[in-house]
């Protein structure tokens, strides 16, 4: 039976056109209270790299150019 | 490295100015967070500079970051920012501007009361409403016949911040305003006086046509603490509007108003429970011992707050 080893999605989605974390822009990360956001060496933008989310929402609220979207699962809407 | 080492480092405001010149509209803005960041007063003269910036996203930040500064300065460049073309960095700016609490940013705000566009007119009645300046009285008095009735209402909640009897006059014909809106900051505003002309004008509109003008001039006829209201409150408890007839159960409460104990019994049996819970509060405040039986009828009341406050009242009626 096959397995799924990583999770395809997790709850905070960034747009990375949107996203100027290239620019210098730190503000997710240093409101995340979980701190489980990082900026990717790869593209330089914004992305989840620990999925223990609270769905506080600071990262969503606080994002400058509303880059961030946070998904909360129906079960806690 | 020392003990007194800061936890975070920011840059000085210099290194971070350099940036404002980059020819990327992201980066200029990353550099305008920074300056918001570094708290110094100095970064004002070059957020300022930056609100000439082309693109707006900048200077949407710039109106932004202003909020983090206080003084006349800051007033100085959020009234640049408020007249803004961008409807977005505008409203922005007119937000940052309510947070001025330096009453010497007022200077630089006072001439745009008189502004073309409404909403300016309408941001710098806001803004200057906290910092409390007597300068601002003969301007805000003035808007009261401006034709945008957000304006009206910013300018009546500035008078009502500096609490001069002599606007009393003034602030209860707006009572009379032609938009509900603005009859409501106009109740709301005559709270600062204890005169019986303040209380006789809430009086009145206590059968005002909307139902939250009436709930605004019942509850702040507590605080003007005359009695003169009292007939009046009471004809308000047949109100159609449960939240009017709670209010005025409140204000009889704090009152004293011991006559209107017979029309506030009925109401603990109103499906309600806010207004339950008030009126037992209002009976216990008025120590009315004919409401004992009432209230001993209700001590098992459905609502937790409602029970407390029924042995409350029991309590304090008892203890005479």
């Amino acid at each position: 039976m096959p397995l799924a080893q990583q999770s395809s999605s997790v709850p905070v989605v960034v747009d990375d056109d949107k996203c100027i974390a290239d620019k210098g822009c730190t503000v997710c990360v240093d409101v995340c209270p979980l701190d489980v956001l990082r900026i990717s060496d790869q593209t330089g933008k914004a992305f989840m790299k620990y999925d223990e989310c609270w769905y506080c929402m600071p990262c969503e609220a606080d994002c400058p150019t509303g880059a961030v979207s946070v998904h909360i699962p129906f079960l806690l809407r | 490295m020392s003990a007194f080492e800061p936890f975070e480092q920011f840059d000085e405001v210099e290194d971070i100015v350099d940036r404002l010149d980059d020819p990327d509209p992201g980066t200029r803005r990353v550099a305008v967070m920074d300056l918001a960041d570094s708290a110094d007063p100095s970064a004002v003269t070059y957020l300022k500079k930056a609100l000439g910036d082309e693109a707006r996203e900048v200077r949407l930040q710039v109106a932004l970051a202003l909020a983090e500064f206080d003084g006349p300065e800051t007033a100085d460049a959020l009234v640049v920012a408020v007249v803004d073309e961008d409807a977005g960095v505008a409203q922005a700016a007119a937000d940052s501007m309510a947070e001025l609490k330096d009453p010497a940013a007022a200077d630089p705000i006072l001439p745009f009361v008189t502004h073309e566009s409404a909403f300016v007119r309408a941001a710098s009645l806001r803004a200057l409403r906290e910092l409390k300046r007597t300068e601002s009285l003969k301007p805000a008095l003035d808007a009261f016949s401006d034709e945008d009735a957000t304006v009206r209402s910013e300018a009546i909640s500035v008078v009502g911040y500096l609490k001069t009897e002599d606007a009393l006059p003034a602030l209860m014909s707006m009572l009379k305003d032609v938009e509900p809106a603005v009859r409501r900051t106009a109740a709301g505003a005559l709270g600062f006086s204890v005169t019986t002309a303040a209380a006789e004008a809430l009086a009145q509109s206590l059968t005002d046509s909307d139902w939250q003008v009436r709930e605004i001039a019942a509850e702040t006829l507590c605080k003007v603490q005359s009695t003169v209201a009292a007939p009046a409150l009471r004809a308000a408890l047949t109100d159609e509007y449960w939240q009017v007839r709670q209010k005025s159960i409140r204000s009889l409460g704090k009152l004293g108003v011991a006559e209107a104990v017979p029309e506030i019994i009925p109401s603990l049996d109103h499906d309600i429970s806010n207004l339950r819970k008030e009126a037992a509060a209002a009976l216990g405040e008025i120590e009315a011992p004919e409401a004992v039986p009432a209230l001993e009828a209700h001590l098992d009341d459905p609502d937790p707050d409602v029970r407390k406050n029924i042995r409350w009242a029991l309590g304090r009626i008892r203890s005479e």
